[in-house]
């Protein structure tokens, strides 16, 4: 009843996004070409937008799905922290502290440096 | 049964998404010109005027977009926001989606909420576009660690991850003072899901309007639409998390909720217009050195003050 209740939300939201788009453009023409060039303040550009471009910050993408991996040991670990009490803050403990001095490594190597 | 569960919050949802979409507008126009900006036109009427003015103007197409991408992004953010807004609870039986993990769902809005705003600049397939996805993408992946550690430190008073569970357990004492850091930490990450005032880097004006600077008719209306129906949809889940939801004396519960939810989205975009926009390669050492340790306090906060009770 929940997700059915979501699932219509979602395609009511979805339906209303894309018929405001489609429904008063379906008889309007494409802009002309020299109208359709990227706007670059002036200048042309001579590649497509889409190349191969070095994304400075990717060490610390890798960094994130450790973390990532880590919540998904949370969800569960805060429905029963109370019930275990010191027990959890203790495991919690542990693998935080772990996680803390990757952080501080990933920090001296230069990873949240985006230059 | 069918009509109060579920005929009743999809009409309350569909009609928060498009009445909070339109007084975060006037909200923002009214907080603009009290801070001294030039004062343009009706604030009641100005965003009906430009909405009106974006149906009809020419959709504007690059060279070699995706174009069904292009299209599909908006409406997926909208679809993201609606999602946010059925989590949120506006009184104990007035629920939408009541999942036992709706936490968790948050979670994955905001998540996802990275990969259509990349779409959006990836599909236009234009460089200041492009910058601006790129940009985004540091933003996001930046604060979403913020967002979850905080989150995590609400349900756990609550012992559960369904957000009534979470206004229930803040019968007594409200999220808000009982774990300080928690409400300022996420408010950060409000006006980064939004990429609203100080963290607009993806359709920041040096980037002549980033990933929507090619879109211009409907598309650009449903962005600007969807962007503020997703500060509302933050501004419910905050409300709920942090300042007790629907509890409280007098009001009724729905009520309630809004008056905390417009409280959120007054500070908010009072923010967005006071304090100036980050540098984009410093908002990633921010948050990573300096904001997520204090989410790390903020849990250990959390959990100390959970176990004390």
């Amino acid at each position: 009843m929940e997700l059915l209740t979501l699932f219509i939300i979602l395609l009511f939201a979805l339906g209303a996004g894309w018929l405001v788009q489609w429904l008063p453009q379906r008889h309007s023409s494409m802009p002309t070409y020299p109208q359709r060039a990227p706007f670059l303040g002036g200048g042309s550009p001579d590649t497509h937008a889409w190349n191969r471009y070095h994304v400075r910050y990717y060490p610390m993408t890798l960094l994130l799905i450790a973390f990532e991996m880590e919540m998904m040991f949370m969800y569960p670990w805060a429905v029963v922290y109370v019930e275990e009490g010191l027990k959890a803050v203790m495991e919690m403990g542990m693998f935080l502290a772990i996680l803390s001095v990757g952080i501080v490594y990933a920090w001296r190597e230069g990873v949240f440096k985006w230059q | 049964m069918i009509l109060n569960e579920m005929v009743l919050p999809i009409i309350v949802v569909l009609a928060v998404l498009v009445g909070g979409a339109y007084s975060v507008a006037v909200m923002d126009r009214v907080i603009a010109t009290r801070l001294g900006a030039p004062r343009a036109g009706n604030p009641w009427l100005s965003p009906l005027t430009r909405g009106a003015w974006l149906l009809v103007q020419q959709a504007n197409v690059t060279e070699a977009p995706d174009g069904r991408a292009w299209r599909l992004a908006p409406a997926l953010y909208l679809a993201l926001a609606a999602t946010g807004l059925a989590l949120v609870p506006w009184s104990e039986t007035l629920v939408a989606t009541d999942l036992a993990t709706s936490v968790v769902l948050w979670g994955s809005v905001e998540a996802l909420a990275t990969v259509v705003i990349f779409l959006h600049g990836w599909s236009a397939n234009a460089p200041l576009a492009l910058i601006g996805a790129y940009r985004y993408v540091a933003l996001g992946l930046s604060y979403l660690l913020i967002s979850m550690f905080v989150l995590i430190g609400v349900a756990l008073p609550a012992e559960s991850l369904q957000l009534t569970q979470v206004v229930m357990s803040q019968e007594g004492l409200w999220n808000v003072v009982r774990q300080p850091l928690g409400l300022p930490l996420f408010l950060v990450v409000g006006l980064g899901m939004t990429f609203w005032g100080p963290l607009n880097l993806a359709d920041s004006t040096d980037l002549a309007g980033g990933t929507a600077s090619e879109v211009s008719g409907p598309p650009r209306l449903v962005w600007d639409v969807a962007r503020a129906a997703m500060l509302v949809a933050f501004s419910g889940i905050a409300a709920s998390a942090f300042l007790g939801g629907w509890l409280g004396p007098w009001l009724s519960g729905p009520l309630w909720m809004v008056v905390k939810m417009l409280a959120v989205l007054a500070v908010l975009l009072w923010l967005g217009r006071v304090v100036p926009r980050v540098a984009p390669e410093r908002c990633v050492t921010g948050m990573w050195v300096v904001l997520l340790p204090l989410a790390f306090v903020d849990l250990i906060w959390a959990g100390v003050a959970a176990l004390w009770q």
